[in-house]
């Protein structure tokens, strides 16, 4: 059989299984798993999108969080019905177009994709005149622009009193279906031209330009479309949690996401998939650890924060036994599975 | 009349108070082999820089096909069809050989991004030729059974070669090289002068070339131009440089102790 059709087959019967597991959790499982599940997608979308700028471009880009805030409001403020806006904007009222405006929850998750991107590009210009610390202070300091006017600007956020009752539109089938679209759309991008050109800046910046590839649009390419999955993926968030507030996303969301991609392995997609994974239901699992625990005649109690811990110490072990990560920057692929399974049976 | 090919004049290079380069002019005919030669810190890659748009000239000019390319930036002097290697090895080390060569064919893309990313028939058929031509680029240096191996892994030797492969990649009409031969022993000096000039008459080059080692000058270029702390002292065929007193004195060293 043709090789590329084998994998094409494949990718589909996986992306099958997949769904017809999440089905089963759907029908089957509890609260718990579910949300668990959500949260891992929700994980993959932000760390896969945001591995192509940090991974593939090795740019330092530390504010996702703002993008993942716009997001989340834009959205929020679309699915929200003007009734329900009313109520909530108690100190000032929402102004004029948004307290009308009422779309469907895929098209807020669309626009609100678009919105980020639309401040990704608006900020642009200043983040690609500097690099590297520079340009991680820049983006850091954009993160925290927003939650500020996210805090100051009632009339359009509703300040500290945040976003409240918002429809738990959220489900398996969203959160899914865009995290495989965000890996199909990432991976596609990384295996083609521009992908190769922005892994070429990574390397050597000079180099690239002196072969013909101009960087600022490339690494622009890449942040505009991390900025987007960002929105996409606050949108998922809002009306997964139903209540958001300037507090939400702030640097510690992109912590944590950054600590996902260098567990995971910089510039390695399987890697985000992993780390997220790891991330989202690591940090359900991990909340024994903050509980009471009575261990023979030692009495510890609940400390909240106990998972960050455990977290920060994996993030050390990672840093120096596997400096690369857990996948490096190889990637999963079915020529590797089926290398493994000759070698089983020869 | 006829065009201007390739012309500097009177390029400045200041870095605050050092004069880098001083009054730099040279004109440059098509398929000319140039050597550019000084003693460290005469100014030589500096030039090329300010040549390739990685510098900007304090004052100056520099034509290239009768259009002034002074300032520039660099990724847009490249896809008018100037190319250069680096004196320090600037290999895409994590990338592949053969990625590392097929990201020189980018700026010539003619697909779309959407074409990429909906892998129409149009990018396939484009991707693959890519991956041919530039297979072929490595089969000429010889560098086609690495293809597959990151760069970094690469000898010194066969970097410095990959370095000249990546740059042909992008097509060039005139070629700088900073220093190709540095680190190899005289056979593959030898070598590469006779792969350089090879490459002159296949790709209908134009070069320029940087260099210590003055067998492979000598022997290479038919033109020569020697900087001394910027200021050009010399200019002329390889014999009258051999020859010319100031060269000597300079760089050379004593009479009885040059080697030609």
């Amino acid at each position: 059989m043709d090789k590329g059709l084998k994998k094409t087959i494949l990718n589909i019967s996986a992306i099958g299984l997949l769904f017809f597991a999440l089905w089963l959790f759907d029908r089957y499982g509890t609260e718990y798993h579910v949300r668990i599940l959500n949260n891992i997608a929700v994980f993959i979308i932000l760390a896969v999108s945001y591995n192509l700028v940090n991974g593939i471009c090795g740019v330092l880009h530390l504010g996702p969080n703002a993008f993942i805030t716009i997001g989340a409001y834009t959205s929020a403020l679309l699915t929200m019905s003007p009734a329900e806006k009313k109520i909530s904007f108690i100190i000032e009222p929402l102004i004029w177009p948004l307290s009308v405006i009422q779309v469907p929850f895929w098209m807020s998750l669309i626009i609100a994709g678009l919105v980020s991107t639309v401040f990704a590009f608006l900020i642009s210009y200043p983040v690609f005149r500097v690099r590297g610390d520079y340009l991680a202070i820049v983006t850091l300091g954009f993160g925290e622009v927003v939650r500020v006017l996210c805090n100051a600007l009632q009339g359009v956020t509703n300040g500290p009193l945040g976003l409240k009752g918002l429809k738990p539109y959220t489900n398996l089938w969203w959160s899914w279906a865009i995290a495989v679209i965000t890996i199909v759309v990432i991976q596609r991008l990384i295996n083609s031209s521009w992908g190769r050109a922005m892994k070429a800046i990574r390397e050597d910046e000079i180099a690239a330009k002196a072969m013909g590839i101009d960087p600022f649009r490339h690494l622009l390419m890449a942040f505009l479309i991390n900025a987007f999955f960002s929105g996409v993926a606050g949108g998922l968030l809002a009306h997964l949690i139903t209540t958001i507030s300037p507090t939400l996303f702030t640097f510690f969301l992109t912590f944590n996401l950054l600590m996902i991609i260098v567990v995971g392995g910089l510039g390695s997609t399987t890697g985000a998939v992993i780390g997220a994974t790891l991330f989202a239901w690591g940090s359900e699992a991990l909340r024994i650890v903050e509980s009471p625990m009575q261990i023979g005649s030692l009495y510890i109690p609940g400390i909240p924060g106990m998972r960050m811990v455990i977290f920060s110490v994996i993030l050390m072990v990672v840093i120096i036994f596997a400096r690369k990560g857990i996948m490096g920057q190889r990637e999963f692929s079915w020529d590797w599975v089926f290398a493994k399974i000759k070698r089983k049976h020869t | 009349m006829g065009q201007i090919f390739f012309q500097t004049q009177n390029l400045t290079m200041q870095f605050g108070g050092l004069v880098a380069v001083h009054n730099f002019s040279i004109k440059i005919e098509p398929h000319e082999i140039i050597g550019l030669i000084g003693p460290n810190g005469a100014g030589k890659t500096t030039v090329f820089n300010m040549i390739t748009g990685n510098l900007i000239p304090t004052s100056g000019k520099i034509i290239w096909l009768d259009r002034d390319i002074t300032a520039l930036q660099p990724h847009y002097i490249t896809t008018l069809g100037i190319a250069r290697t680096f004196q320090n090895i600037r290999l895409f080390g994590n990338l592949s050989v053969l990625d590392n060569v097929m990201v020189s064919y980018h700026h010539r893309l003619k697909s779309s991004f959407w074409d990429a990313m909906l892998r129409t028939r149009r990018y396939r058929s484009e991707e693959k030729h890519i991956r041919e031509e530039a297979f072929r680029i490595l089969t000429m240096v010889g560098l086609d059974h690495f293809a597959r191996e990151p760069a970094s892994s690469l000898p010194y030797g066969q970097q410095r070669k990959l370095e000249i492969a990546r740059a042909l990649a992008t097509n060039p009409k005139l070629l700088l090289l900073d220093e190709p031969a540095a680190g190899m022993n005289p056979q593959e000096t030898l070598e590469l002068a006779r792969f350089v000039r090879s490459l002159r008459d296949s790709f209908d080059l134009t070069l320029i070339v940087i260099e210590h080692d003055m067998k492979f000058v000598m022997g290479l270029c038919e033109r020569i131009v020697v900087l001394v702390y910027g200021h050009t002292i010399a200019e002329g065929r390889p014999e009258d440089i051999q020859h010319h007193p100031e060269v000597i004195k300079a760089y050379l060293g004593e009479k009885r102790h040059a080697r030609y």
